[in-house]
């Protein structure tokens, strides 16, 4: 009995593997390593955007203004990142301080509004949108200095520079998630709001606190995705926020509150980038790919709730 | 008494595992037409495993139930409903945006071709509520009624459905001593016209008042079946405990000289007015009345989780304005709340973590938890307080009543309070656990903690506080010595 | 309730006299209103030609009243509404889809309003059309990659979204180069959805499966295109495989001229704007216009781009 527990518990994982092995036998090239780092590259801007998401699901709450963020902190970056303009540090900064700013002010709505989350981002997500639009006028911002565009496809001993920050923006969300006193309080906000404030908790400051971080995780998403395809979009992320949402789902997060994890949420990541990448190698059309991936978000969703019942 | 001797309920040799740990061991149980049966035994000891059984929720490993001499232990929820066996649970299962009469109907709603007749389902369920003598209007919305309303709609419900037999899951947990009188007077009622009912309770009183005869169950064992006139209480309890428990309430401690709370004035529109009281370093003030009467609110007032009007609240000679649990934490005050599913722990963390929860500031260095800090902390208070759960790391919502009460206890006192305030701390849980509370409460008084009491059980208040401050619709009417004091006494001034 | 009634009447007679004032045909000192509807002011091809129109009509002295349909048909019907309500002087539509738009050129036409559709074809037949044929562009890129590879190789090819007319016409116009040129070959197709991003994984996962087998890339769009170029480089392969894309935006231009992007096919949006308000003017004013006004592509290579780039 307990082993079938632990299956459960690790149930996504085990999908994960199954699915990696069956494709590793139709196509040769899956199990390469040239074939991981792509696929890690590939994965690495959803994974940022989910890995904030996840706090904000924790919490109980939503963020669907994700993608918009990406474009905006995207555009601000590339208006000051042409060659020779100001020294790196300015764009990185600048739409890292977007994101950042558009998070906090979710937050501060919700909590002062008690409007719910779904609306309250569903409301910035089309502000933000307007927003990136209006800085760049509705065209692309283009002509990126180099070491901005190094970001985005660049390498460090061998390793693109994406799967760092990827590396380092998992551990670094583990820990706050884990080991922190912040971590902590996000669990017990999501798992029973009010009694998390009987218990002398802010939940008003830790809500600000989740929204801000999902807000600059998008930030920093911008910057990478603007590197990576070396032009400031104002409609590039749209959707975004879905596949982030839907990656920490299939991660196992519950989208009630109290309950998940970044390493459920980066195996999430994981298994969409998988999924779309064998599909290309085996050449399917995109059409079954959407339909592939929506199968799999309700299986991860029905294995949630197998899994709660099996632990009332 | 109603001569009932017809079986209407027979149960052999009921046994049932989880994952191999035997959670009922060859149950025997019998109920007979019209009469009142108390299921009693601690928490754990297996009477919801087997409630769960007999309405068909779960499917026992072996033995056999028969109702009419029908066997229907392989029958499934809806079937047993059908064979008028009904169940008043103790979580409350009503949809708040409903009406009385809606939920009262709710799967049975009456009406012509999918249209519903509103005008016939609230005339059905005013009788209803007529003839059982209650005094509910039928159009009120779920969620305007106080728990214990709900309670009664629930076991109106029961009754609309003709059960023969009604299992009472602590129906009593949420009522005043009044409502008590009227669910009384309705199990009599019941009772007259030949429907059988389990009564599931901790409470002696009731138990000793309404019950014919009474089982007791103990880790899963069946331990005996009595008539409740040839069973002492003494007796009953060493039945469910399984060895002789010391008297209930031992003598308190002292109150010292230092005042550690003062309210003065206290004032919250439509709830309370003028209440002024003190509590002393090592004193428990009770504070008794009836449901409504403003216990709860006073004490949500002084923790800062609702704002007050006007008045003072003083802590040492400190002049305190309270905007939020966080304030009323920070200055030492507890708050163990009436409400511990709501307002006490959370279900998804572990024990460790809930006990931690409101001073995790003290186990940490800049904002990470120092893991070891915290382990040796919680282990060392879930130690004194007897906490039984599987590891520190177990889910609260995994363990039983009495122990997550033990567990929001353990936060509370971890944040080093001054004074706590403890609302119904014994609700819903067991003897055995009960009673290791009230130890707990003198043991904290004798080291100079202030308690204040909220309790709706008279002989608890009696038996536990110096002092006892009553309350009647949002006035304080006295303040009683525990000499003073009686239940009598107490009543008439909650009933002023 | 008298003062509502004479409101109304007021306003009655207020809407009844504008109506008698307007006539059929503008003399030469009225001003001429257009109203516009876009497919999607998000999009830099789109917005070059929404701007070459505001030139064009300021030029003539026309007032134009241009709403975005943000790509949805709906909203472009209920643009077109609108603009027969407000009894504009012509319409100019940018139709979203070819067949789902043809309800706004039916109700133009029913309400005795011409309509001029620039840029993509509707099934019902407007007043005037102003493009190009996507066929054509089609046609052209495949014939430069067959020059290119000497009429034998393999080719993948990006597709925009699928279902839409631009797609459909391109993937046309390719098909019909290659059946002039067996050995041409191709060995994978799929859509990136017109965007950037989408295009680099895809490429990314295709490098994977297919390496030093691709010869050629056929981008539907730019964006894409470059996302190609983009994915190339970073496997080291741009040298190998040409890659060919159509619109000519800003960026393309740049990237042809670095040598990155073989070639782009230059899809006229000065002409396409500016030739639309002519004839939408022309038709206001009773003269004579061209039924079908074609705009031809060209294709840019290397040597051809620096007078296209002093245009940006």
């Amino acid at each position: 009995m307990h082993y079938i527990n632990k299956l459960r518990q690790y149930g996504i994982l085990i999908v994960f593997s199954i699915i990696c092995l069956i494709i590793s036998f139709i196509s040769p090239q899956f199990l390469t390593v040239s074939n991981w780092t792509i696929i890690i590259t590939q994965v690495s801007i959803n994974a940022i955007l989910a890995f904030g998401v996840t706090f904000v699901i924790i919490t109980g709450g939503i963020d669907l203004s994700l993608g918009s963020i990406v474009a905006v902190a995207g555009v601000s970056a590339a208006m000051l990142a042409h060659p020779d303009s100001y020294p790196l540090l300015v764009p990185v900064f600048a739409g890292l301080f977007a994101g950042l700013l558009i998070g906090a002010f979710n937050g501060f709505i919700i909590t002062k509004s008690k409007i719910a989350p779904f609306i309250v981002t569903l409301g910035t997500m089309t502000i933000g949108r307007g927003l990136a639009l209006i800085l760049s006028n509705g065209r692309p911002v283009s002509n990126l200095s180099d070491s901005f565009v190094f970001i985005g496809s660049g390498k460090i001993l061998g390793i693109p520079v994406l799967i760092i920050i990827l590396i380092i923006m998992f551990i670094l969300c583990s820990v706050i998630l884990n080991k922190t006193i912040l971590g902590r309080y996000v669990y017990a906000v999501g798992g029973n709001e009010q009694a998390a404030r009987a218990s002398g908790i802010n939940v008003s400051q830790v809500k600000i606190a989740v929204y801000s971080i999902s807000g600059l995780l998008a930030g920093l998403a911008g910057i990478l995705l603007t590197s990576r395809i070396t032009t400031g979009q104002p409609n590039a992320g749209a959707g975004f926020e879905l596949d982030a949402i839907a990656a920490v789902v299939i991660g196992g997060t519950s989208t009630t509150g109290g309950k998940g994890s970044m390493t459920g949420t980066l195996i999430g990541v994981l298994l969409i980038g998988v999924i779309n990448n064998s599909l290309d190698l085996l050449n399917v059309t995109s059409y079954y790919q959407q339909v592939v991936m929506g199968i799999i978000i309700i299986g991860a969703v029905v294995l949630d709730s197998l899994n709660h019942k099996s632990n009332s | 008494m109603h001569a009932a001797t017809e079986q209407i309920l027979r149960v052999n040799r009921l046994s049932k595992s989880f994952f191999g740990i035997k959670a009922l061991d060859n149950i025997h149980f019998d109920l007979k037409k019209g009469e009142v049966h108390a299921l009693m035994g601690e928490n754990g000891a297996g009477k919801s495993t087997f409630m769960k059984i007999l309405i068909g929720l779960l499917k026992a490993d072996s033995g056999s139930i028969s109702f009419n001499s029908e066997q229907i232990e392989n029958l499934d929820v809806h079937s047993i409903m059908q064979k008028c066996i009904s169940m008043i649970h103790q979580e409350i299962l009503m949809v708040p945006e409903l009406t009385v009469a809606q939920n009262i109907f709710l799967g049975r709603e009456i009406g012509r071709a999918y249209l519903l007749d509103d005008q016939a389902i609230n005339q059905k369920a005013e009788d209803l509520l007529q003839s059982m003598g209650l005094n509910i209007k039928v159009r009120t919305k779920a969620k305007h009624l106080s728990i214990a309303e709900m309670q009664l709609i629930e076991i109106a419900k029961a009754v609309s459905h003709n059960a023969r037999v009604i299992i009472m899951d602590e129906p009593s947990s949420a009522l005043s001593e009044k409502e008590v009188e009227i669910l009384f007077k309705i199990i009599r009622d019941l009772k007259n016209k030949g429907v059988s009912i389990i009564y599931i309770s901790h409470k002696m009183e009731e138990i000793y008042k309404i019950a014919d005869r009474i089982t007791v169950l103990r880790d899963g064992k069946f331990i005996a079946t009595k008539n409740t006139a040839d069973l002492d209480k003494n007796s009953l309890i060493s039945l469910m405990v399984g060895r002789e428990i010391e008297e209930l309430f031992s003598a308190n401690s002292l109150a010292q000289p230092e005042v550690v709370l003062k309210v003065q004035n206290l004032h919250k529109k439509g709830k309370f007015s003028d209440i002024n009281f003190e509590v002393h370093a090592g004193e428990v003030l009770g504070i008794a009345g009836l449901m409504g009467a403003g216990r709860t609110e006073i004490a949500r007032a002084i923790f800062g989780l609702d704002r007050i009007n006007s008045g003072n609240i003083i802590l040492k000679g400190k002049k305190l304005t309270i905007r939020s649990p966080e304030d009323a934490i920070r200055e030492g005050i507890g708050y163990v709340s009436e409400d511990r599913k709501t307002l006490g722990f959370i279900p998804e963390l572990s024990v460790k973590q809930n006990i931690s929860l409101s001073s995790i500031l003290k186990y940490s260095k800049a904002w990470f938890i120092d893991n070891k800090k915290e382990q040796t902390a919680t282990s060392k208070i879930a130690q004194e307080l007897k906490i039984k759960a599987s590891g520190l790391n177990q889910k609260v919502m995994n363990l039983s009543g009495g122990n997550q009460q033990k567990v929001v206890i353990a936060r509370v006192l971890l944040a080093s309070p001054f004074l706590i305030i403890l609302d119904e701390p014994t609700r819903g849980i067991d003897i055995g656990a009960k009673h290791e509370i009230y130890k707990l409460i003198r043991q904290l008084t004798k080291g100079g903690l202030a308690v204040i009491m909220i309790s709706s059980e008279l002989p608890e208040i009696l038996g536990m506080s110096n002092r006892i401050l009553v309350l009647s619709k949002g006035k304080q009417k006295t303040i009683l010595t525990q000499k003073e004091a009686s239940q009598e006494k107490i009543m008439q001034y909650a009933l002023h | 309730m008298k003062y509502t009634y004479l409101l109304f009447l007021t306003l009655f007679l207020f809407i009844t006299g504008c109506n008698q004032s307007e006539s059929d045909k503008k003399n030469d000192s009225e001003k001429i209103v257009i109203g516009i509807s876009m497919l999607s002011m998000q999009n830099e091809f789109i917005v070059n030609i929404s701007d070459e129109m505001q030139k064009k009509a300021e030029e003539l002295g026309a007032e134009l009243i241009i709403v975005d349909a943000e790509r949805s048909p709906l909203k472009q019907i209920e643009q077109i509404e609108s603009f027969i309500a407000q009894k504009v002087d012509v319409i100019i539509l940018n139709p979203c889809e070819f067949e789902a738009s043809s309800p706004a050129v039916t109700k133009a036409l029913d309400a005795n309003i011409p309509i001029v559709n620039v840029n993509s074809a509707t099934k019902v037949q407007p007043t005037a059309f102003v493009g190009s044929n996507d066929v054509e562009s089609g046609r052209i890129a495949m014939k430069f990659i067959a020059e290119k590879l000497g009429g034998k190789g393999n080719i993948v090819m990006i597709q925009g979204l699928n279902g839409q007319a631009a797609q459909i016409q391109r993937e046309q116009g390719a098909k019909e180069i290659m059946e002039q040129f067996p050995g041409l070959v191709m060995i994978a197709q799929q859509t990136a959805e017109w965007d950037r991003a989408k295009s680099m994984d895809l490429m990314q996962n295709w490098i994977q499966s297919y390496g030093s087998k691709i010869n050629a890339v056929f981008a539907h769009n730019d964006e894409m295109g470059l996302g190609a170029v983009k994915a190339l480089q970073d496997a080291g392969m741009k040298d190998k495989v040409i890659v060919v894309s159509i619109d000519a935006i800003a960026d393309a231009l740049q990237a042809v001229k670095k040598g990155d992007l073989d070639a782009t096919v230059f899809q006229d949006a000065r002409k396409q704007g500016a030739g639309s308000i002519e004839t939408a003017f022309k038709i206001a004013r009773g003269q004579q216009f061209e039924k079908e006004l074609l705009i031809p592509f060209k294709l840019l290579t290397k040597g051809d781009v620096d007078p296209y780039l002093k245009l940006n």
